[in-house]
């Protein structure tokens, strides 16, 4: 057993840690939490600086073959995920870059590859996901939005709903149904489309704290080329579920939270309150000495899920126990740093906010992990029923 | 990076796993808990012959000298089958030996130790029940060539079976309760130590240990006399990894035993395995298990490698403690009413939570540690 990395992948890390913290001096003090990117210019603007920076030095590309531009493995990702997520930089675009890229990887044509990798791999195409629809969430096999093959076109029609950033993506992809009449699982394509081709409405969904980063997509004969096609005709399901388990370690949302913690004792040893620091109070140390051995039993988690991955052996279980471990010790993080900081914790990105009204932010950002990638109940199902075995009800 | 095990460990596992299956059922655990002695001399014998005692001692003193995470490995398979004994209190007195003992202890111990001959423990705590020094009140008053201890030791791990008592006391008082620690290697027969079991939820035979005049030796000091604290927080770190390391050998038998009775047990015409609001328990059993085995392995590794892991040794054990006792708690919850029977195997590992937790640390005297190491003024 070893959980050391080598001097060659140390050095890489300090790359990856040195950039994304030179990165954070443009960092525009509008972006707090994880979304705001698709909320304001300034901040979409900054994510799109990111990635050409991340582009220049082909950091968009990591652990792909280099016939297509990549270089470095799977544990280069991983430091990489590390150190945005500690410093907080985005413009590896979450749907291209973590989860379209290796699918189209393992699943799609050589024409596919070579025309929608690239252009990932230079920053330059932002991705959406086009899956649930209304009446489709966790059960996504429920899907109605047909695409209906006429000629060398699919034409779409439906709903798609809470599409991260589908108001500022280029392109998307999606499941829809391509054979009404055959059986579930067996009658939807995986299509990759142009978000500004005609037919398509984009609505943003007011979200909880007032912003608006998810948007219902409305499809009214949209004409998709045959063409973009991922996997097999009818068979997206297997596209779907390959594509799920890119669905990210949890590594950058745990940095993320390290960080989080490291600002939060700093406030409680500046912060005085009845004449002493925060830090000296024994609820609070208890409070954060707990979250903090958390944060580690996370982290040692997801290194055991990337250390299966890097083997490409199964993390299934794994995956979806740091899923719900991770997510919702950020659910306990927020309700419990919103405790320290007491009345100042509901108060919105100000002069009277501290840490620039991060906890506020993740008052409502937490429901993000929880419920997204699958929600945790669903995530709990997967251990019972394919990791523990136990009987599925029907 | 490589979370998987050695082919060597691998082959202790398993070696660990069948030989504690055929010599160490249940009925052997509970004739343990009501017996004087709380272990098996004949299966300890065998344990010694398996290499066991003498795992972590260097061959030139007459063990196998495998590493602190061989040790880990061999303890997991251990708390899967809840094998009581001075097992623990052996090793966990022996890493003292090693690290701070002249030559002469170690030739006058440590071949003893490995052929099973000689059990160990540590006397740390007292009246206070606290583990930081401030808690050391026993006296060490220097007379001579030797020194004479007098005070009480209480929950020391079978102290009525120890050929030997490390035992921590106050040779001098000083400003900072750390200073003037001393650590003496005392043999248990010495005239004035008389030794009774607690009644404990374990029933795992801690002692009081009762020093009355005891007079030990000078050469019998382990390590530098009144510098002796640095030598307790290895003992801590190191035995809060080992406890560690057999409660996640436990919890895992605790998320077994409980998934494979609910696949059996049938209510409402199916078994209620089938039931989500169990599944999802089950689940949550099963992360809580997954969680805690890195982090005690990520903290093995450390240690193993002479790498600082105060705080990871201590995140561990806080962390480890709570699930030990909530997954053995939702075991008995699941079984339903026929796991709150003594006669059931379940309720074993549920006392033995409480064991582990005040083993080496509490939760609350780790989190203060890690409240510390993370950076609180």
């Amino acid at each position: 057993m070893d959980f050391s990395l080598t001097d060659e992948q140390k050095s890489r890390s300090r790359e990856f840690y040195d950039t994304c913290k030179n990165l954070s001096k443009k960092r525009p003090p509008s972006l707090v939490g994880f979304e705001a990117i698709y909320e304001l210019d300034e901040c979409w603007e900054y994510n799109m600086y990111c990635a050409e920076e991340f582009a220049k030095k082909g950091w968009l590309a990591l652990g792909w073959p280099p016939e297509y531009g990549g270089s470095g493995d799977m544990m280069d990702r991983v430091l990489f995920a590390e150190a945005r997520g500690y410093y907080g930089t985005p413009g590896a675009d979450i749907f291209g870059v973590q989860m379209l890229a290796p699918t189209l990887l393992q699943a799609a044509s050589e024409e596919i590859k070579r025309e929608f990798l690239p252009p990932i791999a230079r920053g330059e195409v932002m991705w959406c996901e086009l899956w649930s629809e209304p009446n489709a969430g966790s059960d996504l096999a429920a899907l109605a939005t047909t695409a209906i093959r006429k000629g060398d076109e699919y034409v779409i029609n439906g709903q798609k709903t809470w599409n991260t950033g589908a108001h500022r993506a280029h392109w998307g992809f999606g499941v829809f149904k391509t054979d009404p009449a055959a059986r579930r699982h067996h009658n939807m394509t995986f299509l990759l489309l142009d978000m500004k081709t005609p037919g398509i409405t984009i609505r943003p969904i007011p979200y909880l704290d007032g912003s608006a980063p998810y948007c219902e997509v409305y499809f009214d004969d949209v004409r998709v080329p045959a063409k973009n096609i991922v996997g097999q005709e009818h068979e997206g399901w297997a596209v779907v579920n390959l594509l799920a388990g890119f669905e990210r370690s949890g590594i950058n949302e745990i940095m993320s939270m390290m960080r989080g913690l490291e600002q939060l004792v700093a406030f409680c040893n500046e912060t005085k309150r009845r004449g002493q620091p925060l830090a000296k109070d024994p609820l609070v140390r208890n409070r954060l000495a707990q979250l903090a051995c958390e944060l580690a039993a996370a982290r040692a988690l997801a290194y055991r899920v990337a250390d299966l991955q890097n083997r490409n052996e199964m993390s299934l279980m794994d995956a979806s126990a740091g899923k719900i471990f991770f997510s919702e010790l950020g659910e306990r993080f927020a309700f419990m740093a919103g405790d320290i900081l007491g009345p100042y914790g509901q108060v919105r990105t100000s002069r009277w906010a501290p840490l620039n009204g991060i906890w506020e932010k993740m008052f409502h950002e937490h429901f993000i992990t929880t419920i997204s990638m699958g929600t945790n109940e669903i995530q709990r199902n997967i251990i019972a029923w394919y990791g523990l075995g136990l009987p599925r009800m029907r | 990076m490589d979370l998987r095990f050695t082919e060597e460990q691998e082959i202790l596992r398993q070696t660990a796993r069948g030989f504690l299956a055929a010599e160490c059922p249940k009925t052997l655990v509970r004739e343990l808990e009501q017996s004087e002695k709380g272990y098996s001399p004949e299966l300890w014998k065998k344990m010694a012959e398996l290499g066991w005692m003498g795992l972590i001692i260097p061959e030139e003193y007459g063990g196998i000298g495998y590493t602190f995470q061989d040790l880990t490995v061999l303890l997991e398979e251990i708390g899967r089958n809840i094998l009581p004994g001075p097992f623990v209190a052996t090793t966990t007195s022996t890493f003292p030996i090693l690290e701070a003992g002249t030559e002469e202890q170690k030739k006058g111990l440590l071949p003893e130790i490995a052929q099973g001959d000689l059990i160990l423990t540590t006397a740390l705590l007292e009246s206070d029940g606290v583990f930081d020094a401030s808690g050391i009140a026993i006296k060490a008053a220097p007379k001579g060539d030797a020194f004479i201890i007098n005070g009480t030791k209480l929950f020391v791990d079978m102290a009525h079976v120890a050929g030997h008592i490390i035992c921590v006391t106050r040779t001098k008082e000083g400003t900072a309760p750390e200073k003037g620690i001393t650590l003496f290697i005392v043999d248990s027969a010495t005239a004035g130590i008389s030794c009774q079991v607690m009644p404990t939820t374990a029933q795992d035979k801690l002692c009081e240990v009762r020093f009355e005049n005891v007079n030990v030796p000078k050469k019998n000091v382990l390590g530098t006399i009144d510098e002796g604290w640095a030598i307790v927080e290895m003992i801590l770190r190191k035995g809060a990894i080992a406890r560690c390391a057999e409660s996640i050998g436990a919890i895992q038998t605790c998320v077994e035993m409980t998934v494979a009775y609910a696949k059996e047990r049938v209510q409402y015409e199916r078994p209620v395995g089938a039931f989500q609001a169990l599944q999802h328990i089950m689940a949550d059993m099963w992360t809580a298990m997954e969680t805690s085995r890195y982090l005690v392995y990520e903290a093995a590794w450390m240690e193993s490698n002479g790498l600082p892991c105060t705080k990871e040794a201590s995140m561990a054990k806080a962390y480890v403690n709570e699930v030990y006792r909530n997954v053995s708690k939702w075991a008995v919850r699941l079984h339903g009413a026929i796991a709150t029977s003594n006669d059931h195997d379940i309720p074993l590992y549920y006392r033995r939570s409480k064991a582990a937790d005040t083993a080496f640390g509490s939760t609350d005297f780790h989190r203060e540690i890690v409240a510390g190491q993370i950076g609180l003024v």
